[in-house]
C-alpha cells in the first residue's frame, strides 16, 4: 500500500480495501445464514 | 388511474428529465460527455450502477416471482458481491491507470486491434438488440393493464430517454439515475407498507411467515447439486459470479458507470455499495411478492392476474368453459381461505396435529387451484393464440391498481418507468460511447478534436435510441426476434469474459490466440445451447469463459515461438 488518497477507504473501522472486501463477504454470509434460519423457523 | 395519478406520473418523469437536460446542456469535452463530472460522488456512482442493472422488469416481475415461487430467486445474486470484489480489486485499477473510455480500449492496448473490435462487436450486438427489449418489456405490461396504446407508450418513453441521454451524456445519465432510484425506492417502500397493512387484522408477522413457509415460499437457499435446477446456492454463487463478473467487468453499460467520477476510491465505494445492498434489495422485492401471496390467501385472487387478457377471452367464449373454470377456481380459493384460517387457529391453540391437517388440506387446495389455472390457460390460448403464460409480470401491478390510493398509483407507475428509463439510458450512453471510441475514432476518423467526437457520440447515441424504439415497436410482430435476443443475452457473456480474464491474469497469452479462442468458445456455447444441454442458463457463462481461457492457452502453446518473437 502506497498510502495515496485512493488507498484510503474513508470508512470508519474499515481502513483498508482488504477489510472492506472481507466485510462484504461477511455480509453475504450473514444473508445466507439468515435465509436458512428463516426457512428453518417457518418452512 | 385518474388525473392525480397522471399528474404525478408525468410530473416526476418529465421533471427529472428536463432538470437533467437543463443542468448538463453545456457538454463539449469528450471526457465529461463520456465519463461525467470529475466531482461525481461515490454514492451517485453506486446508485447509477444499481439503476443501470435494475430494469423495470426487476420491479414489475420480481414480486410476481416471489408470489409464484418464493424467495429462491435471490440465490441468483449470491455471486454478485464476490464478482464486484474482483472487479474493484483487479479490473478497476487497470482501467483507471490506462484512463480508458471503454473496457474494449484496454483490450486494444493489452492485445491488438482485432481483439478490441471483437469484444466491442460482442457488446454492440448483445446490447444493441437488447436495448429494444428494455423499453418493450415494461411497455407491453403497462399498456395492457392501463389500456394505453402500446406504440404510444414505447415512443413516448423512448423519446424522453433519448432526449436527455443525447443532450447531457454520462453526466445527465448519472444525474437522472440518482433521482429515478429515489422514486423507485419511495414507490416500492410505499407498496410494501400497503401490502402489510392490507393483511387481515390480527394476523401477526409470525402468522404471515408461517403461511408463507407452509406453502414453501420461504425456501431462500437450496444446496442441491443438481445443475438442471434453476435456482440453487451453487448455480447462484458460481454461475452468478461469472455472470456478474462478465456484466460488471466487461459490459460497457456498467464499466462506464463506475469509471465516471474522478477517483479510484469513488469507483470502488460505488461498487462496494452495490455488493452490500443488492442481495437485500432483491430479498425485499421478493418478500413483497411473498406477502402478496399471504394476502391472497385471505382475499380471493383473480384466476388470471392479466385481467384484460382474461376478459377478452371470456368475451369470445360462447361455450361458457372459461366462466365455469373461473367459478371452480373461486370455490377452491374460498375453501382454501377457510382451511388457512383453521390452520392458524390450530397453530395459535398449540394443536400441532390439527394445524398440520389444516395446512395439508390448504396445500391440496392450492395444487387444485394451480391445476385449474393451467387448464384455464390452455383453454384461453386455444381461443386466443399468443396469450402470455407469464403471470409474474401482472401480479404486482394488478394489486397496485386495485389496492393503492390514487396518487400512489401514479408514483408506482412512475417508479416502473423510472426503472425502464434509467437502465435504458445507461445502455444508450454505453452504445454511443463504444461506437464513437472503438469504431469511429479508432477506425474511421482519428485525431479530430473533442467537439467533433462529442457531436459524433450524440449522433450515435440518438441512432441507437431510434434502433431501440424501432425494435420495441416491431418486437410484438416477431416473437422469434425476442427469443433470439433473449438467447443472445444469456449466452454471449462467457467468451468476452474469458478474453478479459486472459488479459488480466495470463500475461503470456497474446492477441491472436485469445481472438481465436474467444470465437471457438462462443461457437462451443452456441452448439451446447442449441443441443439443449440440460443446465441452468447461468452455467453457460462459466462454460464460455473457461473454454475461452482453455482454447486461448492451447492456441498460444502451439504458437509459442511465434508469440515470443512478437
Amino acid at each position: 500500500m502506497s498510502g495515496g488518497p485512493d488507498d484510503q477507504t474513508g470508512l470508519p473501522g474499515l481502513r483498508t480495501w482488504r477489510r472492506v472486501y472481507w466485510a462484504v463477504v461477511a455480509a453475504l454470509a450473514a444473508w445466507v445464514v439468515f435465509l436458512c434460519l428463516l426457512d428453518r423457523a417457518f418452512g | 388511474m385518474n388525473a392525480a395519478d397522471y399528474l404525478v406520473l408525468v410530473g416526476i418523469l418529465l421533471g427529472i428529465a428536463l432538470y437533467a437536460t437543463w443542468n448538463t446542456r453545456r457538454q463539449d469535452s469528450l471526457r465529461s460527455y463520456l465519463k461525467g463530472s470529475e466531482n461525481t460522488h461515490w454514492f451517485t456512482i453506486g446508485l447509477s450502477v444499481m439503476a443501470t442493472q435494475a430494469s423495470a422488469i426487476t420491479f414489475l416481475s420480481t414480486p410476481g416471482q416471489g408470489y409464484q415461487d418464493g424467495l429462491g430467486f435471490v440465490q441468483n445474486y449470491f455471486g454478485m458481491p464476490l464478482a464486484l470484489i474482483v472487479v474493484a480489486a483487479f479490473f478497476l485499477p487497470i482501467f483507471r491507470k490506462l484512463n480508458v473510455y471503454t473496457a474494449y480500449e484496454f483490450l486494444g492496448s493489452r492485445f491488438d486491434s482485432k481483439t478490441r473490435l471483437l469484444a466491442a462487436g460482442f457488446f454492440l450486438l448483445q446490447r444493441g438488440l437488447g436495448a429494444g427489449l428494455t423499453i418493450y418489456a415494461p411497455a407491453i405490461v403497462l399498456s395492457s393493464v392501463m389500456g394505453w396504446r402500446l406504440d404510444a407508450t414505447i415512443v413516448c418513453s423512448g423519446l424522453v430517454v433519448v432526449l436527455y441521454t443525447v443532450s447531457g451524456g454520462c453526466e445527465a445519465v448519472n444525474l437522472t439515475q440518482k433521482y429515478q432510484v429515489g422514486v423507485i425506492f419511495a414507490g416500492m417502500a410505499a407498496a410494501f407498507v400497503i401490502v402489510i397493512r392490507s393483511l387481515p387484522a390480527g394476523l401477526t408477522l409470525s402468522d404471515s411467515l408461517a403461511v408463507a413457509g407452509g406453502f414453501h415460499r420461504l425456501g431462500g437457499v437450496d444446496f442441491s447439486p443438481d445443475p438442471a435446477r434453476r435456482y440453487t446456492f451453487w448455480s447462484g454463487t458460481l454461475g452468478g459470479f461469472f455472470l456478474a463478473l462478465a456484466y460488471f467487468g466487461t459490459d460497457q453499460s456498467q464499466v462506464q458507470r463506475y469509471l465516471s467520477g474522478g477517483s479510484l476510491r469513488g469507483s470502488r465505494l460505488g461498487l462496494m455499495f452495490n455488493a452490500v445492498f443488492k442481495v437485500p434489495m432483491q430479498f425485499f422485492i421478493l418478500l413483497l411478492g411473498v406477502f402478496l401471496f399471504v394476502f391472497y390467501q385471505f382475499e380471493r385472487p383473480p384466476l388470471f392476474f392479466n385481467r384484460a387478457q382474461w376478459q377478452q377471452g371470456v368475451a369470445h367464449d360462447s361455450s361458457g368453459q372459461l366462466r365455469a373454470l373461473e367459478a371452480g377456481f373461486d370455490s377452491i380459493e374460498d375453501r382454501k381461505a377457510a382451511e388457512v384460517k383453521a390452520w392458524l387457529a390450530a397453530r395459535r391453540a398449540g394443536d400441532a396435529a390439527g394445524a398440520e391437517a389444516a395446512r395439508s388440506a390448504a396445500e391440496k387446495s392450492q395444487a387444485a387451484a394451480e391445476e385449474i389455472h393451467a387448464r384455464a390457460f390452455k383453454a384461453l390460448s386455444s381461443r386466443r393464440p399468443g396469450v402470455s403464460a407469464n403471470e409474474n409480470d401482472y401480479v404486482f401491478v394488478d394489486f397496485i391498481l386495485d389496492h393503492l390510493p390514487h396518487g400512489l398509483i401514479g408514483l408506482l407507475v412512475a417508479a416502473f418507468f423510472a426503472a425502464a428509463l434509467s437502465s435504458k439510458a445507461g445502455e444508450l450512453n454505453a452504445l454511443g460511447s463504444t461506437t464513437t471510441v472503438d469504431l469511429y475514432r479508432h477506425i474511421v476518423r482519428r485525431g479530430a478534436d473533442d467537439s467533433h467526437y462529442v457531436t459524433a457520440s450524440r449522433w450515435f447515441t440518438a441512432f441507437w435510441g431510434l434502433v431501440a424504439i424501432g425494435f420495441a415497436l416491431f418486437a410484438h410482430l416477431a416473437e422469434n426476434l425476442i427469443q433470439a435476443t433473449n438467447i443472445l443475452g444469456s449466452v454471449l457473456y462467457g467468451a468476452p469474459l474469458g478474453v478479459f480474464l486472459v488479459a488480466f491474469f495470463i500475461r503470456r497469452i497474446r492477441g491472436t490466440a485469445v481472438f481465436w479462442g474467444a470465437l471457438g468458445a462462443q461457437a462451443l456455447v452456441f452448439v451446447l445451447y442449441f443441443r439443449g444441454l440440460p443446465v441452468s442458463y447461468l452455467w453457460y457463462n462459466v462454460i464460455g469463459a473457461a473454454a475461452c481461457v482453455g482454447l486461448s492457452g492451447a492456441i498460444q502453446a502451439v504458437r509459442g515461438g511465434e508469440a515470443a518473437a512478437a
